[in-house]
């Protein structure tokens, strides 16, 4: 543990600040509790999300490097993200600049020509849950626990660039079942590619049942075609909300405002088909997390999900 | 016997016989299923030139053709086995533009969950690859408008604007390119929820806040809204911005 910092620059990207609130809010709660500092990015711009890097490249590599640059000017190394979107594109970006010289040199004289300061430093990227894990992790979760998260059955959902791909989030090296020391991670802060763990061991510390999730545990939720290819993501929504509620799951807890937006338009919408097995309801992991340090459910905007879960946490005494 | 990947030959090379004899012998049963050759005299090897020359698409060529890609595409596997990332590939290397052109309603669908990449043994990065051949195949006018683009030109152009992005102007604006009658208000030409038309499921998702009288976050949605949320200094980044999309020919099209 300790790894990372205790001290971090964080990134909260767009949707932290607007829809998606309770994800700021139940984070910042969290990190205060577990005795993490987060200094919030002045001024940052949007990473370009999954959309922007496919209209223009050198284009989401400039805005990326805006906001380590403003990073660097608050004094950090480290930018956490709360969002797999964000931190994959600043992930992505460090990549780049880092194995090719030739976008590194050019973003940095684009960067002055736009009045930024040049990366004298390519800060690393992190996201949030990682960050909980290794600078607090189960252990500090148990101790800070007032009100454990009993009999709450939880499917961990972390969707697919929380861990991928390996050339960015730094994973295991390559798929294959392996043990660990015969694939060594390639940053030892990284979670396991193919079998996550890191959010199952937070909430079941804060005294949750995680059940069987897998493999939809990291499967799409079609995030990126959410409003463009509704057929797509309504499909993988189904699949994934199917799976945790057969599999016996009370509640989803998702890790990423895209992934939980999606999950939650796609229900109310197969709920209205009247598709079966589809009204597990979705909640943040920090807002469990939160309820557990004895938060109310106001206190972590339990009201802001539109799949509803206060019934059910409710109903387990929970909120 | 069976031929993998079917959906790649066209069923009209696909032949199967009752009987068949080759040189006087009957091999009927085991051989009588036949895919008839096909000749390509038409490639483009300055396509493939284009995509190994940009930052992102010059692992293409790392490529071995092995399809673990494919076999762990969910597109693929839950859509439509015509999304094909290996197939794509080869085809793009090869220079075989019609070929991917008949194949362009189903490339876009792509979600960009990276499992091909994740899980390439060669090193590719296969999602970065394939949004490279459909970039330079829209550059070329080789390739239709398709939703996904349209969203992802849309979004750019927000994040251009104002350097940040908000959920509801996004939401509403692209319901509006998709042909629903939009109420704005008159003078700063903001879109007015339940005042003209939404999809229904829309209505009654965005009614729940309303109902849990959840005044603080309407109010926050509301205010941003009305006031895009902006990214302070950003004119002069802007024009920068500006100046290498229009390098790239991503403001053309
Ligand atoms: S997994 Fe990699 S090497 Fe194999 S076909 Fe796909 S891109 Fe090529
Ligand atoms: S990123 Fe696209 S091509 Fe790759 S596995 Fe996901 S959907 Fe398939």
């Amino acid at each position: 543990m300790g790894v990372i910092g205790k001290r971090v620059a964080y990134y909260p990207g767009c949707s932290l600040e607007g829809a998606s609130r309770a994800y700021d809010v139940s984070t910042r709660i969290v990190a205060k509790e577990l005795g993490l500092e987060l200094d919030y990015l002045e001024d940052y711009n949007c990473c370009g999300a999954m959309e922007s890097k496919n209209v223009t490249f050198m284009g989401t590599m400039l805005l990326n490097a805006r906001n380590m640059s403003l990073a660097r000017k608050q004094g950090h190394d480290v930018i956490v993200a709360p969002c797999n979107g964000c931190s994959f594109s600043l992930q992505r970006a460090e990549y780049f600049l880092e194995t090719d010289r030739n976008v590194f040199e050019r973003v940095n004289a684009l960067l002055r020509e736009g009045g930024v300061d040049q990366l004298d430093k390519i800060p690393h990227t992190y996201h949030i849950l990682e960050w909980f894990y290794h600078e607090a992790g189960p252990q500090k979760v148990k101790e800070k626990t007032k009100r454990p998260l009993r009999g709450l059955k939880v499917a961990n959902y972390y969707g697919c660039l929380y861990t991928r791909p390996h050339f960015y989030a730094r994973t295991y090296a390559h798929a294959g079942g392996q043990e660990e020391e015969v694939r060594p991670r390639k940053r030892d802060t990284a979670d396991d590619d193919e079998h996550p763990y890191y959010m199952n061991a937070l909430l079941e510390a804060a005294g949750a049942t995680s059940v069987e999730f897998e493999p939809m545990h990291t499967q799409c939720c079609g995030g990126p075609h959410s409003l463009s290819d509704e057929q797509v993501s309504e499909k993988f929504v189904m699949m994934i909300l199917q799976t945790a509620k057969r599999n016996g799951a009370d509640i989803i807890a998702t890790e990423c405002p895209l992934c939980h937006a999606s999950v939650e338009m796609y229900r109310h919408r197969l709920m209205m088909k009247g598709v079966p097995d589809v009204d597990v309801p979705a909640a943040y992991f920090t807002q469990l997390l939160g309820l557990a340090f004895g938060y109310s459910a106001n206190d972590v905007k339990l009201k802001d999900n539109l799949s509803d879960p206060l019934p059910v946490l409710k109903r387990l005494g929970l909120a | 016997m069976a031929i993998h990947e079917r959906s790649l030959v066209e069923p009209e090379r696909i032949l199967r016989k009752e009987r068949l004899v080759v040189e006087g012998i009957d091999v009927s049963g085991d051989w009588n299923l036949i895919i008839l050759p096909r000749v390509i005299n038409d490639y483009d090897l300055d396509f493939a030139k284009e995509i190994v020359n940009s930052p992102d698409g010059k692992t293409i060529n790392q490529c071995y053709q092995c399809s673990y890609c494919t076999a762990s595409c969910p597109v693929h596997n839950y859509w439509d086995e015509r999304y094909n990332p290996r197939h794509f590939i080869y085809l793009a290397r090869l220079g075989m533009i019609d070929e991917l052109q008949k194949r362009a309603d189903v490339m876009w669908r792509c979600v960009s969950c990276h499992k091909c990449t994740h899980r390439c043994p060669k090193g590719v990065l296969v999602e970065e690859v394939l949004k490279v051949i459909l970039r330079t195949m829209a550059k070329k006018g080789l390739i239709e408008e398709y939703p996904s683009k349209k969203f992802d030109k849309f979004f750019t152009e927000q994040v251009l604007e104002y350097g940040r992005i908000e959920d509801g102007e996004l939401l509403f604006g692209w319901i509006e390119k998709q042909g629903y009658k939009v109420v704005k208000d008159p003078i700063l030409k903001k879109p007015i929820p339940f005042i003209g038309e939404t999809p229904e499921w829309l209505k009654q998702l965005t009614l729940k806040p309303i109902k849990s009288m959840n005044i603080g976050f309407l109010m926050l949605n509301a205010k941003h809204m009305l006031f895009h949320p902006r990214t302070k200094n950003w004119n002069k980044f802007k024009q920068v911005l500006r100046k290498v999309m229009e390098e790239e020919g991503a403001l053309a099209h």
